[in-house]
């Protein structure tokens, strides 16, 4: 299990990093940044999928961006910010390698390539939010749904995982009562399949169908 | 592209991101900056064109909008002479599935992307500044996703026409409804609403494609919190920014 964007940088780069990563386990709805509050360490997933969130009206209101094992959490202090502006969710549980802020900060001093990797990193974050704003404005719940659905299922690779309709309804800014309209009619095509909190993906170019065309962009 | 040549009606360092620019720095970039007309429904970049210049805005504004298969486009950001267009430049990366149009004619400075990215990749205090102005960016469109997924018509048309005051020097807005409604990504009856309403209660008057701002005070009053934490981020981030507006960092 690696994490891409490490994966990608030159081996010598990536061997002096080596003794500061931390190998960790992310547990299932831990905060791993406080929206507003410093960043002390930095996450790069390997099999573990954290969700960027932000707040509206002091309610969590709406997941902008999904982090997997293609990229990292804590991207804010490669643009010299030290507080998050999201709060960082762990989504799916998993391992992680964790790097302190401050040895962080200090690699990409030494690395060029780790600099460039975590910017281009954060263009395709820039692109996630972009797109966030415009499929929440023009698509419809169901088809939201299902691309949210395929974007975990790329990122955890795997076909199945926990998931609450509270936890849905702030990952799409919606009500409960939307998402559960949502999930039963993906399910009522037998799509998915949904069951106490766990999701499973039944058909999964049905759901590709179903998605909205943002999914394809997204991958 | 028309180039403004001789008859450019501002100076570089009217955009006050080059103004922020230590003055070695400026110097280097000086002789590659070329003044550029921006009229009214300019595209700086189109979705998936190469773009070879990045735009330093010196009193036009720049809309970044994100266009979706099926056509439907929405803002995602406004930048001003606060900032710059095309970060994508140098930060690296696929060219974005956005375009770049001119929203508020006026001028502006380009420059070739080579040599911004080279005094990015080479020049510490370029490279800081560049990566605020970016930070500040994110959090103008992370703004903007949550407050089109949870905000009133009229309280996103309260945000953008104040978003758009901070950056020109007038409190005249020139804009048609179908436009701000096309920026907005929602039906122009409903700006038609919002606007309306804005203007019996004494807040704006409008008139054909001109809005003009009466009552800032109020306007700030009504806009969602969303205007707020856009501005308090640049004011932090960028603190040479934005000195237009009134609302309080």
């Amino acid at each position: 299990m690696s994490n891409l964007l490490l994966a990608a940088l030159p081996r010598n780069h990536y061997r002096a990093l080596l003794p500061r990563l931390t190998p960790v386990e992310l547990v299932f709805g831990d905060v791993l940044h406080e929206q507003g509050k410093p960043i002390r360490e930095v996450y790069f997933p390997t099999a573990s999928l954290v969700s960027l969130l932000t707040l509206a009206d002091g309610h969590l209101a709406l997941e902008v961006g999904m982090v997997g094992r293609e990229g990292m959490v804590g991207v804010a202090l490669a643009l010299g910010i030290g507080a998050s502006p999201v709060r960082a969710l762990v989504q799916g549980a998993g391992p992680a390698l964790r790097m302190d802020a401050k040895h962080f900060r200090e690699a990409l001093d030494a690395s060029p390539a780790l600099q460039r990797a975590v910017h281009r990193y954060t263009g395709t974050l820039i692109g996630q939010i972009s797109q966030t704003a415009a499929c929440n404005r023009f698509h419809v719940v169901e088809r939201r749904l299902a691309r949210w659905l395929l974007m975990t299922r790329d990122r955890v690779r795997s076909a199945e995982f926990r998931l609450t309709h509270e936890f849905l309804s702030q990952m799409l800014g919606v009500r409960r009562v939307g998402v559960t309209v949502a999930a039963s009619a993906l399910q009522k095509r037998k799509l998915i399949e949904y069951h106490r909190g766990n999701i499973r993906i039944r058909n999964e170019a049905g759901l590709q169908a179903a998605a909205c065309a943002c999914y394809v962009a997204a991958r | 592209m028309v180039t403004a040549g001789g008859i450019a009606r501002s100076q570089p360092r009217e955009n006050r991101l080059l103004a922020a620019l230590p003055d070695a720095e400026y110097e280097i970039l000086r002789p590659h900056l070329e003044p550029v007309a921006m009229p009214l429904g300019m595209a700086v970049y189109e979705s998936g064109g190469a773009q070879g210049y990045v735009y330093f805005p010196t009193d036009s504004i720049v809309s970044l909008l994100y266009v979706l298969e099926s056509g439907a486009c929405t803002e995602i950001a406004v930048t001003g002479n606060e900032g710059l267009v095309g970060i994508s430049l140098f930060m690296g990366g696929e060219t974005t599935p956005s375009r770049a149009v001119v929203q508020s004619a006026g001028y502006g400075y380009r420059a070739r992307a080579a040599i911004l990215k080279q005094r990015f990749e080479s020049a510490h205090d370029v490279q800081l500044l560049l990566l605020r102005f970016t930070q500040a960016l994110i959090t103008q469109m992370t703004q903007t996703a949550v407050c089109n997924r949870h905000h009133a018509v009229h309280q996103q048309l309260c945000r953008w026409l104040l978003l758009m005051l901070d950056r020109l020097s007038s409190d005249e807005v020139r804009m048609t409804q179908e436009l701000i409604a096309n920026m907005l990504g929602v039906r122009r009856e409903g700006v038609t609403e919002a606007a309306g309403k804005l203007q019996a209660d004494g807040l704006i008057e409008y008139s054909r494609g001109r809005i003009r701002v009466l009552d800032r005070q109020r306007l700030e009053s009504s806009v969602c919190e969303c205007y707020a934490v856009v501005k308090r981020e640049y004011d932090r981030l960028l603190p040479y920014a934005l000195q237009n507006s009134a609302l309080p960092g």
